[in-house]
Formats: C-alpha cells, structure tokens, sequence
C-alpha cells in the first residue's frame, strides 16, 4: 500500500470513529437526505422504465396512422381508402381497422373495443378476448363468467370471455376487449364498408415523410399520423407526470438544502475545537479537508446509494404504491403489471451530482475557513 | 537550540479590543534539557509556546530552530514541523472524546500515511510505557485526571518528536501526580528529548532534573534562572 493511500485509510478510519460518536445526529441526517433521493429516484426509475416499454411496445406499431377528418373531429373512414394508400411507392401494407371505446356504466371505467388484425386473436361470435383489467373491474370471482354490456337503458348484451391477455402487456391492454368485425359492427352499429381508421406500414423508415407528403397531397381529407408522433406524445405524458413528482421533490430537496447549509454554516464550538486539535497535533489543512471530504462523501454516498437502492426496490419490486396513481395516471382500471428494471445511467449520474456534489460544497466552505487560521487561534 | 529574537504578539490588531501578550522577547532556550517558563496567568507563557511550536506566528520578530528561521515559514511547512519536531500536552489535554486512548493515541500519526500495523505497535508500546496499555480501547472521556493526562503524552510521543512541549501540565493533578508526570518527563529527557513546559506551580519549576527556569511577568523576560 502506497503512503498516500495508508493516508487515506488513516484519514477514513478516523472519519467512521468520528461519524460514530454522533450516530443518533448522523442518522437523522442521512434518513432526510435517502428520503428526498428516494422520491426523486423512484420518479425517474418509474418514468424511465415507462418510457422503454412504452417505446418497446410502440417498436411493432405501423408506421403511418390514416384517419378521416370531417368538421374538424375524426370520421369513420371507407375501406377504400386503404386501397389507395397501399398503392403508394414505398407502402407494403395498408389495412382498414375497427377499434372505437365502450363506456361500462357499471364500474364507470373505458374499454377500448378492437377488431384484431391477428387471425389467432378473433374470438368466436358472442365471444371477446379481454384485457386483465376488465374482468378486475368487473368482480369476476370465476373465469367463464359471461360479461353484459349494456350501450343505452334497457339495452343488454351477453358475450362470452374466450380468454384474458397476461399481465406482461398489460400497460397496453389493461382495458383491451377483442372482438370479431361481425359483432363489432353489431354491436357499435357501424355499417359495412366503414372503418375507424387504416394503418400503413413502410418498407424503409426514412420513407415516412415521403410517402405521408404524398399521401396528403392525393387524399387531402385524410389525416397522417406517424409512429414517431404517437412515441412523442407518449413520451411527453410520461415526461409531464414524471416533472409533476419532480416539482413536488424539488421542494424536498430545496428543505435539505437549508437544513444542509444550516449545519454547514455553524460549526459548532466543539467541531472548530476538534480542528484546532487536529491542526495542532500536526494534520494540515488539507489534511482537515480531505477528512471532511470523506465524511461528506460517506454521509453523502451512503444516503444516495440508502435512497436509490430502496427506490430501485420500491418501484421494481413493489410496483412503486407511493407513486404509481400519479404517475400511471388516473383512470379506474389501473394497469397492473411488473415494470421490467430500466435505469437510465445518465439520469441516475446527474441525480448523484445534484444531491452529493451540493452536500460536500455547503460542509466544505467553513471547514476550509476555520482549518485555515493558525491552530493556535481556533483553540483560543 | 531556539532562539527568539525581539519576538512581539498582538492579538485582535488593530481592533480597540487589541492586546500585546509578548513585548519584545529575546531567549535562548538549549536542546537536551528541560526548560520550565514560569509566571502567573497572563504573564504570556501560553503565547510565547505557542511560538516556539509553530502554532502561532510572532507580529514581529525572529524564532530560529537549530539555526534555521522558522517564524515567516509558511503554513505547510510550519505543518511539517509540528508533526515531525513537536510532540504537545495541552493545559486541558485536549483529547478528543468519543475517541478511544489509542484512536486519540494515533491521531498525529494519520497523515504521515505509515503503516497503520506499526503505527499502532508503536502506540501500544508508548501506552504500554505508561502504565495505559488496558486502557487502550477505552473512550478517553472514561479516564481518571492522571490516566489523561498521561494518554496525552503518550500523543505527544507517537511521532517520536525530539521537543516535547508542555502548557501547564501539572494544572489539575495532586501532589503524587504531580511526582509521576515528572517522573515521566526525566526519563524523557533521559531519552534526549528536550522539555519545554509552562507552569505556575513551584513543584515544577524547583524539581530535581529541572536545567533553567525563565520567569515571565506582563509579556516580558523578568529572570532567567539555571
């Protein structure tokens, strides 16, 4: 071991002795600080992880969304219009789709109805494929239980639940209800040769602008939208719910900046006693200072690592219970499912320099100002 | 040798509460013997040792060590001398509490960044020579007034520092202390240490193994007596 590192042991050793003889004081103040990196970790744990799967998901979308626009307000569109798209250079597919929201009056919650484009997923006539959340929401004590759904007063209509999907997607089809076009027709009273809208795929992304240009031009009624506008709108919902917890830690971490430069502004007669020891026996000021840096940096570290670790676990195996209402958003069918661990390194570098690097600052200055005088002076 | 030449302290300079603890000191204090600066409270004995440590800088004048200036060195190396030349016994020990002996024990010796194995043998030894050694792992605040205060020179020692420098060290001990520590500070002369204590206890300054005794009054050299 070098000297320079026997230097630093010493120095750590007697930072642990030293951090031990004020535990209970010590304590406190790595519990408040773990607290306001805890809220602030699980935000950006929650969104991050939101953000990958929502863009995971979105990965399979097609590419181009064609919707008819009339006064303004979406239309139901004709089936035609997925003949001309697909006559497009660069387009290899375009379908029509069915899809629309069906209000249970029963438990107050939205369901999206979708006609699947997935041969494998067309239920039976009288039959639906539904989201995990609908049965939840329903009370369903027993799978086969037949599902009512009622469109108007006195109005009464009798499927069956072919299959629930699994909680793995269900961010995405937590409120899902699949149906064949025969009863989808029926039941939202669509006539034949109507749809809600028609999706395109492209053989190369960078085509996209092109073919929505030409698109526009040829079937000017008609609205585009891109994968990419979706994934921003997502991501800027996402972003918005993460930037509202943020505000609220904002003000936690504005209370321990306070509470950190209050300790840090005043040391107290026995801590500038303590260094004129030390300086007297022979430690230098730099000798206080990197003392300082290490009970900064354990003080500091240990509750960033305290807090990110509980937040990791808060959000990553619990399902983040302090934070999900917010931050899933406010609905009455909660998705329930397990994030996949995503942590953006970045993110959780910029949150160790804005909580630890501020920490040791405001310690720092005034250990550097009473180290500096002469030993003589800061025990008189 | 140390030697002050015309060596002035002003503290609070310049301000209305300013005041002279040292007026235009000259002494010559020998290696390998024991000095006492005796005087009543006030009389600038604190001051002037702070001085000859390095802890404090003179406003005017010259301190030598072996021939070599010391007073305008600037802070690193005024640092280096404390921890590797001066050994202290503080008028209050100054023992930091919470610690235990050896912690406290070892404390001059953590920036040198030798090794701590040796460093702590090294500390044992002296604590051990000084009756402490089951002492070692007790937090300092546990200890008697003797046990202090010889758990604070066995501080002074660690680094094996040839000037032991003393600030009234019999303050607070009885008669058979007071005999002890003296015992302690013979064999360290014995050793070659050079002594140098303040005290205005006669016990100290008429003791057998005493070389010269300087007396102070008013932050002036009233006498010098071998």
């Amino acid at each position: 071991m070098t000297p320079w590192l026997r230097r630093q042991r010493a120095l750590a050793d007697y930072t642990l002795a030293s951090l031990a003889r004020r535990k209970g004081k010590n304590i406190a103040l790595v519990a408040v600080y773990a607290i306001v990196v805890f809220v602030l970790a699980s935000a950006m744990f929650f969104a991050a992880s939101l953000r990958f799967e929502t863009s995971a998901v979105l990965r399979d979308a097609p590419e181009v969304t064609v919707q008819k626009i009339t006064m303004g307000r979406q239309d139901l569109i004709e089936g035609s219009v997925a003949e001309e798209i697909g006559k497009i250079r660069g387009v290899t597919s375009a379908k029509p789709r069915l899809w629309g929201y069906y209000y249970d009056r029963i438990v107050g919650a939205n369901y999206t109805v979708m006609v699947p484009d997935d041969p494998e997923m067309i239920p039976e006539p009288g039959s639906v494929i539904v989201g995990e959340g609908i049965p939840r929401a329903r009370g369903f004590k027993w799978s086969g239980a037949p599902l009512f759904l009622s469109r108007y007063e006195g109005d009464l209509k009798r499927f069956d639940v072919a299959r629930a999907f699994e909680s793995d997607s269900a961010l995405m089809t937590s409120d899902l209800m699949l149906m064949n076009e025969a009863d989808f027709r029926d039941f939202f009273e669509i006539p034949a040769g109507l749809y809600t809208d028609v999706v395109a795929t492209v053989r190369n992304p960078n085509e996209v602008a092109t073919i929505v240009e030409k698109g526009s031009n040829a079937l000017p009624q008609m609205r585009f939208v891109t994968r990419s506008d979706i994934e921003r709108t997502y991501q800027k919902l996402f972003d918005w719910r993460e930037g509202l917890l943020a505000a609220l830690a904002a003000a936690g971490i504005l209370a321990f900046v306070i509470f950190a430069a209050e300790k840090a502004s005043g040391l107290s007669a026995e801590e500038m006693r303590e260094i004129g020891i030390l300086k007297a026996v022979g430690w230098d000021t730099r000798d206080v200072i990197a003392m300082k840096l290490w009970e900064g940096g354990l003080v500091s570290l240990g509750a960033f690592l305290l807090g990110t670790v509980t937040a990791f676990a808060h959000v990553f195996f619990f399902g983040a219970p302090l934070f999900a209402p917010i931050l899933k958003g406010w609905a009455v069918i909660y998705p329930d499912f397990a994030l996949a661990p995503h942590v953006d390194g970045l993110e959780l570098l910029t949150l160790a320099l804005l909580t630890i690097v501020p920490y040791i600052a405001a310690t720092l200055v005034p250990i550097w100002r009473v180290a500096s005088g002469d030993p003589d002076a800061v025990m008189r | 040798m140390i030697t002050l030449t015309s060596v002035t302290k002003l503290y609070n300079e310049g301000r209305p509460n300013e005041v002279q603890a040292l007026k235009g000191i000259d002494l010559t204090i020998a290696r390998d013997a024991i000095t006492v600066l005796k005087g009543p409270s006030g009389s600038g004995k604190t001051t002037l040792l702070s001085i000859v440590a390095c802890m404090a800088r003179p406003t005017t004048g010259r301190v030598t060590l072996d021939g070599e200036v010391v007073s305008g060195l600037p802070e690193r190396f005024l640092t280096e001398l404390r921890r590797t030349t001066f050994g202290f016994v503080f008028q209050r020990f100054n023992l930091i509490r919470g610690l235990s002996v050896i912690e406290n024990v070892m404390l001059p010796a953590a920036p040198l960044g030798g090794d701590h194995a040796k460093v702590r043998e090294r500390a044992l030894e002296r604590l051990a020579a000084l009756d402490l050694a089951d002492k070692a792992q007790m937090p300092v605040e546990f200890l008697s007034g003797g046990e202090t205060q010889r758990a604070a020179i066995a501080r002074a020692l660690i680094n094996d520092a040839p000037i032991v420098i003393a600030d009234e060290p019999t303050a607070n001990l009885d008669t058979d202390l007071t005999m002890r520590f003296l015992e302690i500070v013979r064999a360290l002369r014995a050793e070659g240490k050079t002594v140098i204590m303040t005290s205005h206890d006669p016990r100290i300054w008429d003791a057998e193994g005493v070389d010269a005794v300087v007396e102070m009054r008013d932050g002036a050299i009233f006498g010098e007596f071998a």
